[in-house]
C-alpha cells in the first residue's frame, strides 16, 4: 500500500499514514455489515480450521490479483504486490480483531478456536475492502502518476478484468453467503424463477458493462462489438457464479444439500455477485 | 526485480502484518492437524444452588469435549423431591463449538438441596 511516488526516494511517513487510514476506512465500509451478522461470527467454528485456511489462501490470491491489476502502484513489481497483499491481510486481521473486541464478540474467556475463527472470517472481507479502499478512495491529483496510471488501465486485459471482477463479486458475496436466507430462498425457488434470475443477472451484467455508461467503463470494454458484448457478459457471469459457489462452499452452505439446492443457492447468490463483478470492475479506475 | 521503496513506517506495518498472517496460518494449520474426528460431545455439570427471591438458581456448565460443533443443544435438569412432584428446569444453547464451555442457570421453585438434581443433555444437531 505504499503511495505513488514517481521519485526514487521513499515516500514521507505522513503520506503513508494517510494511505493506511484511507485503506482502513475502505475496509470498514465494505465489511461493516459482516461484522454485525451473527451467522458470520458462527462460521468460524462451524466450517473448521482447514476451510478457513483455504478461505485465507483464496483471499490472498484475489488480493495479489487485485493489487497487480488495479492497486496503487503505477509501476508495481511483484515484490511490491506481495508486500501490499501481506499488509492488507495483516491490517484486515488487526481491524477485525479490534472491532470484534469492541463489539464484545471476542473475549479472553472464549476458546482459541472460536476466537481465531471469528477474526479470520471477518478479516478476509476487511482485507479486500482495505485493498479496494487504498486503490480507489484516494484523490488522484498527481499528474505524472495519473497519466501513467491511465495508460496502464487501458492495458488491463481480459484476464486482469476477470480477476478484478472476482474481487468485486467476492465483496458482495461475502455479505450474503453466510446468511440463512440464501438457503431459505434456494429451497423455495422454482426452476422458472431460477431461469428468470439467470436472465436478469446476464441482463444486468450486459447493461452495467456495455450500456449505462458508468464512469470509466470505456476503458474496460469496447462498445458496439456484439461478439465482445456476448463474450464479456458471459465471462463476467461465469466469474460471478464461480465466486458465488466458492464462497457458499467456504461458508458451509453446501453441507448436506442436494445438488439442485446447491445449484439454486449459487444462482440466487449469483445475482449479488453479478452486481459485484460488473460494477466492481468499473469502480476500479 | 526492483527494490521496493518504503519508509520505516511501511516496513514496520509490513513486519507486523507478516507476523500476523504467518501466525494465523500457523494456528490454523496446527488446528487442522490436531483436530480429531470425534463427534460433538456436550456434557453438563451443576454447581451449588443459590436462593434468588422466590426461586433457586443452579449454575450449569456445559462443555463440548468432542471435535465437532453442536447446534441447538437442548438441556434439562430434573429436581427429584422425595414425596413430591418432580420439578423440571431447561434451557437451550444455539451453538456449542468444539472444546467450548458455556455457562447457564436453571431455576426451581423448590430448594434443590431438599432433593436430587439430575442433569441431562436432551439432544443437539450438527450445524
Amino acid at each position: 500500500m505504499s503511495p505513488m511516488n514517481p521519485s526514487s526516494s521513499s515516500p514521507p511517513v505522513v503520506q503513508s499514514l494517510r494511505e493506511y487510514a484511507r485503506g482502513i476506512a475502505g475496509g470498514l465500509m465494505f465489511s461493516l455489515p459482516l461484522l454485525y451478522t451473527m451467522e458470520v461470527w458462527w462460521t468460524g467454528f462451524v466450517v473448521g480450521p482447514a476451510r478457513l485456511l483455504l478461505y485465507g489462501g483464496f483471499t490472498f490470491v484475489l488480493l495479489l490479483g487485485y493489487n497487480h491489476y488495479a492497486g496503487m502502484h503505477e509501476d508495481s513489481c511483484w515484490s511490491e504486490v506481495l508486500i501490499d497483499s501481506v499488509e492488507e491481510l495483516g491490517l484486515g486481521l488487526l481491524v477485525s480483531a479490534g472491532l470484534l473486541f469492541l463489539l464484545g464478540r471476542v473475549s479472553l474467556e472464549a476458546s482459541l478456536d472460536d476466537t481465531i475463527g471469528k477474526i479470520v472470517v471477518e478479516a478476509m472481507t476487511v482485507a479486500i475492502g482495505i485493498s479496494v479502499g487504498t486503490g480507489q478512495l484516494g484523490v488522484k491529483t498527481e499528474d505524472a502518476g495519473a497519466g501513467k496510471r491511465r495508460s496502464l488501465r487501458e492495458e488491463i486485459r481480459f484476464g486482469g478484468q476477470l480477476v478484478i471482477a472476482g474481487c468485486g463479486a467476492m465483496l458482495f458475496a461475502a455479505n450474503i453467503a453466510p446468511t440463512q436466507e440464501v438457503v431459505v430462498i434456494a429451497t423455495n425457488s422454482s426452476i422458472a424463477q431460477l431461469l428468470g434470475l439467470m436472465l436478469l443477472s446476464l441482463l444486468i451484467t450486459a447493461l452495467i458493462l456495455y450500456y449505462i455508461e458508468f464512469a470509466g467503463s470505456d476503458r474496460f470494454v469496447r462498445r458496439g462489438d456484439l461478439t465482445a458484448v456476448v463474450v464479456g457478459t458471459f465471462a463476467s457471469y461465469a466469474v460471478s457464479l464461480a465466486t458465488a459457489a466458492a464462497v457458499l462452499w467456504l461458508f458451509g452452505r453446501f453441507e448436506n444439500a442436494a445438488l439442485i439446492t446447491a445449484v439454486a443457492e449459487t444462482i440466487d447468490l449469483g445475482l449479488a455477485t453479478t452486481l459485484g463483478a460488473s460494477a466492481g470492475r468499473l469502480l476500479v479506475q | 526485480m526492483k527494490k521496493p521503496r518504503k519508509n520505516w513506517l511501511e516496513w514496520v506495518i509490513f513486519a507486523v502484518s507478516l507476523l500476523l498472517v504467518l501466525g494465523m496460518a500457523g494456528v490454523l494449520v496446527w488446528e487442522s492437524f490436531s483436530l480429531g474426528k470425534k463427534e460433538a460431545d456436550p456434557e453438563m455439570e451443576l454447581g451449588p444452588s443459590a436462593a434468588h427471591g422466590d426461586y433457586f438458581a443452579v449454575p450449569a456448565t456445559v462443555v463440548n469435549r468432542g471435535d465437532g460443533t453442536a447446534a441447538s443443544v437442548q438441556l434439562e435438569v430434573l429436581l427429584k423431591l422425595p414425596g413430591r412432584e418432580t420439578e423440571k428446569g431447561e434451557f437451550q444453547l444455539q451453538y456449542l463449538p468444539r472444546h467450548a464451555t458455556r455457562h447457564a442457570w436453571v431455576t426451581f421453585r423448590h430448594d434443590p438441596r431438599e432433593g436430587k438434581l439430575e442433569p441431562r443433555v436432551l439432544g443437539y444437531q450438527k450445524p
